[in-house]
């Protein structure tokens, strides 16, 4: 049993207490309320909710790395570690809907809906029975389907939304109908027992077991862009609030990779199936065709929902090479939080630039560097490190993970050309985030200085410390993925 | 020493081995701040810490008579198990006293040479970093802690080689116009220095090299701990790679210490202010190769008492040492620029050394050829020193490089004719009364007596070279001091120019190393005797080399000359003789006209072309190494680059990506109907490759 004080429930208690709260005191305050009211105390429940997980770490409360238990959930330090990565990238979105929220509706909705979305991601991570996990799974889709179309009166919002949710609808079926396949095959909705019952299973079931992988594969895809699931992305991302696409792009993404990592990664591992192969030609589709498309951009949300699209694919690579590699989670682990950082970050930028400039055109960002000093630094370190760029800390996740491919070459012949995809896609991209930099510092001279909002500088240099101190001194963040990511092995059965 | 003297963690005496070198960069790092408050005192700032540090370096001394050792270190790179340190032991403590004592003369003659210059922090900076950098050098007890303060003198002098980096006509060296082989014999100063650092930056990578190789073996960059254990250089002998590694690092000397074949940025570092070249020439950068190779020697030869030969390694110094010296010498006795002369020397002189110091090795009294080698390096740097800073007061009155614009001032400049008499005696290795020739003739000696194969060629070269040597120095002071005016001066006075001798300031600094040229070369025989005495203990307490009494023979040689090689005595004083025999009949006496004399014979002509055309040397390596890779980055570019890389790849992968990028484009109509079309395709496809 689960004790009271394990961090899944805390957290459910806490960013849920406050969630249902918030719309209460809106109704119950008559009058709409400010945003920033709302937003500091949804600031404050994610604050404190992340300084619980912390705690929980340092107490040593947390079991290392990943354990399938009889439990719905587990209160283990690879939940831990996606905690983490997607409080904080909550947190960005609080911080940075201050400013974008001032003139909407129904502020404490919006805050509310963000800390429900949370939960779901945060339990997605957590736990270790599929019902549960499809459970979570909806209890994150569902609120952000509505913040996708939160602009009511804007077109592009409600066609975002409206495919997002088309999509996510199917996606869930696909899930639902894998996991009945599972439970058919085993008896079972427990990951381990699930295991167990995959590892003793008759030969001639076996073409079952696969398509319920394939689904599991194409469930959990869609959240995380792989092409070819991917295409609702960009226009979703494009059409979305900018805030509420960090939420996506950077946290209910990572969801995705949760679920898969301990559903089919884990999971399947024992299934002695060649699911690797599937993984690693997705990897390379994904990351070759976000960044060929993010090239011939015009618009900066949707060049970086393309290269949202082709970090799924980098972050693949650590999967698909994971049972030959130990290296290989690891490095997806890393590149998942850095990318956390890194994407949020970015799209908190574009959140700052529209509320500010209300552009989005790149052509219309020429001379950002001077109008919006702060913001272009922080919108820079951000690309920067995600074309992994020494010594911001993105360029350590991408050498683990290409490292990686290449330790497993001894093992699968083609895993190398994963890297050598990554390497070459990785040159690929430095043309649109160059492009990008150059339209903001090298174009528009005589442009002036605008007010920047707080709470966008607040964020920006957030990421820029964390990006530039773990990229000089990578040691802790290493040693915490070191300690989050599972060992791939039999015994993981309690 | 005191021990634990103060309760300081670390005895008293080694502290001075470290402020040594501390001190000068410590001056460095404020002289930028006092610039800003005073140009006027970075000069007292500079001058008092090169005393503070000549200071430290001369508390040292006792420890160096009584051949012991002071070993200090601290942990400088955890990681790495690397321990930083000072070893202070009787070579580097004479070492860094040289050049100690020698630089503060130099700070000194430095204010009044300098005076009025607009840029006067810099040169003080870079002049402090150089004169840390070298004791850095002399007081490391470590290969890599050496390599710092090598690169540390190798970008302080180019700094300062170009330190008039405006590049003005007067500031170059070469004559105008002048091409060799189509190569333009005229260089200015930021050319000068580019060159300088570039050509040693050769001998570096080849240092660092030999260095890592070492390591690798030995996982120790210590001189102490690699004379330790010698399991390494057996290793490594087995695999062939002791010798060289040797000769890897001895390649780092060769740069810096300018010897064939890389000795031709020497004459161009000329460029310089002359209290520059003083400090590059006599004291510093030029001695660092030589201290290295006195650094490794003794380690060789001992691993070569154990069993571990590795004598080639000595036979490649040696020679490369014979060869410069001769090449340098040659060229020396035609230039007509009074600063490229004594460059010419210097490289010449250095030579010498080598040689000395690779006899040394070849023999079995290792002792006499290291001694010879580092007494002459001693005396070397006071008379190079002192000729060079009387050259920069010749430069700073007549305002000319050319000794063909000077003659004849002997009169107006008395002091330094007397002074550059004096050191130029100490360089030709006048009889009994000067150093150089005491050094000299301990290095004839040593090569004489070594018994080794190569002896009596490498002798031959010593002694040609000593005749070239005092004839160049007899013509330089000829062509300056004798004669008529030349038409420069001539116009100068008429101007109204009033030519006279140097401030007080420049000229006592070069009078000081003069008379002690002279007055310690009266003692001469005696110092080298103490010097021989010290590292015969040096050499027995820290190598294990023993050195073998042998009762003098009684010679034939007068009381006070006894224990000389009466062969090596004689050739010196047939050398001195002839060389200044023949100066003066052509330079002083000007009984025959020197440029009738070459011009009389097609023979005498033709060598005379080639010595002033450099050998052809540096010709050959700018069309090797600057034409000829330019050509072909030429030819890359437009053959290749403009071709395969622009049209090809940059077109050819921009026209892919942008064609890729439309036709995925293509395929995101907006429609929903057809996304939900690729996702179920996406899921078979899916499904059909975990089926494969």
């Amino acid at each position: 049993m689960l004790e009271i004080t394990s961090t899944p429930l805390v957290l459910i208690a806490i960013l849920g207490t406050v969630g249902v709260l918030l719309p209460i005191i809106s109704i119950s305050r008559k009058e709409q309320g400010s945003n920033s009211f709302y937003a500091i105390i949804a600031f404050a429940a994610l604050i404190v909710s992340v300084a619980y997980v912390g705690y929980q770490f340092i107490n040593d409360n947390v079991s290392p790395s990943a354990l399938f238990s009889q439990d719905v959930v587990v209160d283990d330090a690879f939940g831990g570690f996606f905690a983490i990565a997607m409080l904080i990238v909550a947190l960005f979105t609080t911080v940075g809907s201050f400013n974008y929220m001032r003139k909407q509706n129904s502020p404490a909705v919006y805050y509310s809906l963000i800390l429900l979305a949370t939960i779901g991601m945060v339990l997605v991570a957590y736990s270790t029975d599929l019902v549960m996990l499809f459970v979570a799974w909806e209890l994150m889709s569902i609120p952000t389907y509505v913040l996708v179309g939160f602009m009511k009166k804007n077109p592009s919002s409600n066609e975002a939304a409206l495919k997002y949710f088309l999509f996510g609808a199917l996606s869930s079926a696909i899930i639902v109908y894998g996991i009945s396949i599972s439970y058919g095959l085993t008896g079972s909705t427990n990951i381990g027992e699930v295991i167990q019952g995959y590892s003793t299973l008759d030969p001639t079931l076996f073409p079952l077991a696969l398509l319920s992988v394939g689904m599991f594969i194409a469930g959990f895809g869609f959240k995380m862009g792989l092409v070819p699931f991917h295409q609702w992305l960009p226009d979703t991302y494009e059409g979305a609030p900018s805030p509420i696409t960090a939420l996506l792009a950077a946290a209910t993404k990572k969801a995705g990779f949760a679920a898969t990592i301990r559903v089919v990664v884990l999971g399947m591992v024992v299934l002695n199936l060649d699911w690797t192969l599937a993984l690693g030609v997705i990897a390379v589709m994904t990351m070759t065709i976000g960044n060929v498309a993010a090239i011939m951009q015009k618009n900066l949300s949707r060049m970086l929902a393309y290269s949202s699209i082709a970090h799924a694919g980098y972050i693949l690579i650590g999967l698909a090479v994971a049972p030959h590699s130990s290296l290989g989670l690891q490095g997806s682990l890393y590149q998942i939080m850095n990318h956390a950082i890194m994407k949020g970050a970015a799209f908190i930028a574009i959140a700052g630039i529209v509320t500010t400039l209300a552009v989005t055109n790149i052509d219309k960002l020429k001379g950002l560097g001077r109008r919006m000093p702060i913001t272009a630094l922080g919108l820079v370190i951000a690309l920067f490190a995600l074309a992994g760029i020494p010594p911001l800390s993105g360029f350590w996740s991408k050498l683990m993970l290409f490292g990686s491919a290449l330790d497993a070459g001894s093992v699968i012949w083609w895993a190398p050309w994963l890297a050598i995809a990554g390497v070459l896609n990785s040159a690929l991209s430095l043309a649109y985030y160059g492009w990008i930099t150059r339209k903001m510092y090298f174009e528009g001279e005589t442009e002036k200085r605008v007010a920047e909002p707080k709470s966008i500088i607040a964020v920006m240099i957030f990421s820029t410390i964390f990006l530039v101190g773990f990229g000089v001194y990578p040691d802790p963040l290493i040693k915490f993925v070191e300690f989050a990511t599972p060992v791939i092995s039999l015994g993981l059965m309690p | 020493m005191a021990t634990e003297a103060f309760g300081l963690p670390f005895e008293v005496g080694t502290l001075s081995a470290w402020l040594v070198w501390i001190l000068p960069f410590a001056a460095a790092m404020i002289i930028p701040g006092v610039g800003k408050l005073s140009k006027h005192a970075t000069g007292y700032v500079a001058v008092a810490f090169a005393l503070m540090s000549a200071l430290s370096a001369a508390t040292m001394i006792p420890v160096a008579l009584e051949a012991h050792e002071m070993h200090h270190q601290i942990m400088w790179i955890e990681a790495l198990g690397l321990k930083g340190g000072v070893l202070a032991d009787p070579l580097s403590i004479i070492m860094s006293n040289v050049v100690g004592w020698i630089s503060f003369l130099i700070m000194i003659y430095s204010t009044g040479y300098m005076k009025g210059d607009k840029d006067i922090a810099r040169f003080w900076f870079w002049m402090m970093f150089f004169i840390g950098s070298m004791q850095l050098i002399v007081l490391s007890d470590n290969l890599l802690q050496v390599f710092f303060g090598w690169e540390g003198v190798g970008l302080a002098s180019y700094a300062l080689i170009s330190f008039w980096y405006r590049d003005k006509k007067k500031d170059h060296v070469g004559v105008e116009g002048r091409t060799v082989l189509g190569m333009l014999d005229y260089y200015s100063p930021t050319h000068a220095g580019m060159k300088a650092f570039i050509m040693t930056k050769v001998g570096d990578v080849m240092m660092i090299a030999g260095m890592l190789l070492i390591f690798l073996f030995a996982g120790t960059f210590g001189f102490r701990e690699l004379m330790g254990d010698t399991e390494w250089a057996t290793a490594m002998a087995a695999q062939g790679l002791l010798v060289p590694a040797f000769v890897l690092l001895f390649g780092g000397a060769v740069g810096k210490s300018a010897q064939f074949p890389l000795n031709e940025w020497l004459l161009e570092a000329m460029t310089g202010p002359t209290a520059v070249s003083a400090l590059i020439h006599a004291a510093t950068m030029v001695k660092a190769g030589v201290f290295l190779v006195a650094r490794i020697g003794p380690l060789v030869f001992a691993l070569g008492a154990a069993g571990i030969m590795a004598d080639q390694f000595f036979e490649v110094v040696a020679w490369v040492g014979a060869i410069t010296a001769l090449l340098l010498a040659t060229q020396g006795m035609v230039n007509p620029e009074i600063k490229k002369v004594l460059a010419y020397s210097t490289g010449s002189q250095i030579g010498y050394m080598m040689m000395a110091l690779g006899v040394a090795g070849l023999s079995h009294q290792y002792v006499d050829g290291y001694t010879a080698g580092f007494f002459h390096l001693i005396s070397h740097a006071m008379f190079k020193a002192s000729l060079f800073m009387a050259a920069g007061s010749l430069l700073h009155i007549v305002g000319s490089r050319f000794m063909t614009d000077m003659g004849g001032l002997r009169k107006q400049m008395k002091k330094t004719y007397a002074f550059m008499w004096a050191a130029g005696l100490g360089l030709m290795g006048a009889p009994f009364i000067t150093t150089g020739f005491w050094s000299k003739d301990a290095i004839f000696a040593a090569v004489y007596e070594s018994g080794n194969e190569w002896a009596l060629p490498l002798y031959v070269i010593a002694v040609l070279t000593a005749v070239i040597t005092t004839f160049y120095t007899t013509r330089m002071i000829g062509m300056v001091f004798f004669g008529k005016k030349s038409r420069h001066i001539e116009k100068m006075e008429e101007e109204g120019h009033h030519i006279h001798e140097a401030s007080l300031s420049m000229w006592v600094p070069y009078g000081i190393l003069a008379v002690l040229t002279i007055g310690i070369g009266l003692i001469g025989l005696s110092t080298e005797e103490g010097l021989h005495h010290v590292f015969v203990e040096y050499l027995e307490e820290s190598f294990g080399i023993h050195t073998i009494h042998v009762a003098a023979e009684e010679s034939i040689l007068p009381e006070f000359l006894q224990g000389l090689n009466p062969v090596a005595l004689g050739s010196s004083l047939v050398a001195f003789s002839t060389g200044i025999g023949l100066g003066y009949i052509f330079y002083i006496g000007r009984w025959v006209d020197p440029v009738k004399f070459i011009n009389s014979n097609i023979f005498f002509y033709a060598i005379h072309k080639v010595i002033l055309n450099r050998w052809y040397l540096n010709a050959i390596i700018y069309w090797c190494f600057v034409v000829a890779p330019l050509w072909l980055a030429r030819g890359i570019f437009r053959y290749f680059e403009k071709t395969a890389i622009d049209y090809g790849m940059n077109d050819g992968v921009q026209k892919a990506v942008g064609w890729g990028a439309k036709v995925i484009q293509g395929t995101q109509t907006g429609v929903s109907q057809s996304y939900l079309f690729v996702f179920g395709a996406g899921l078979l496809f899916v499904v059909l490759i975990l089926l494969i």
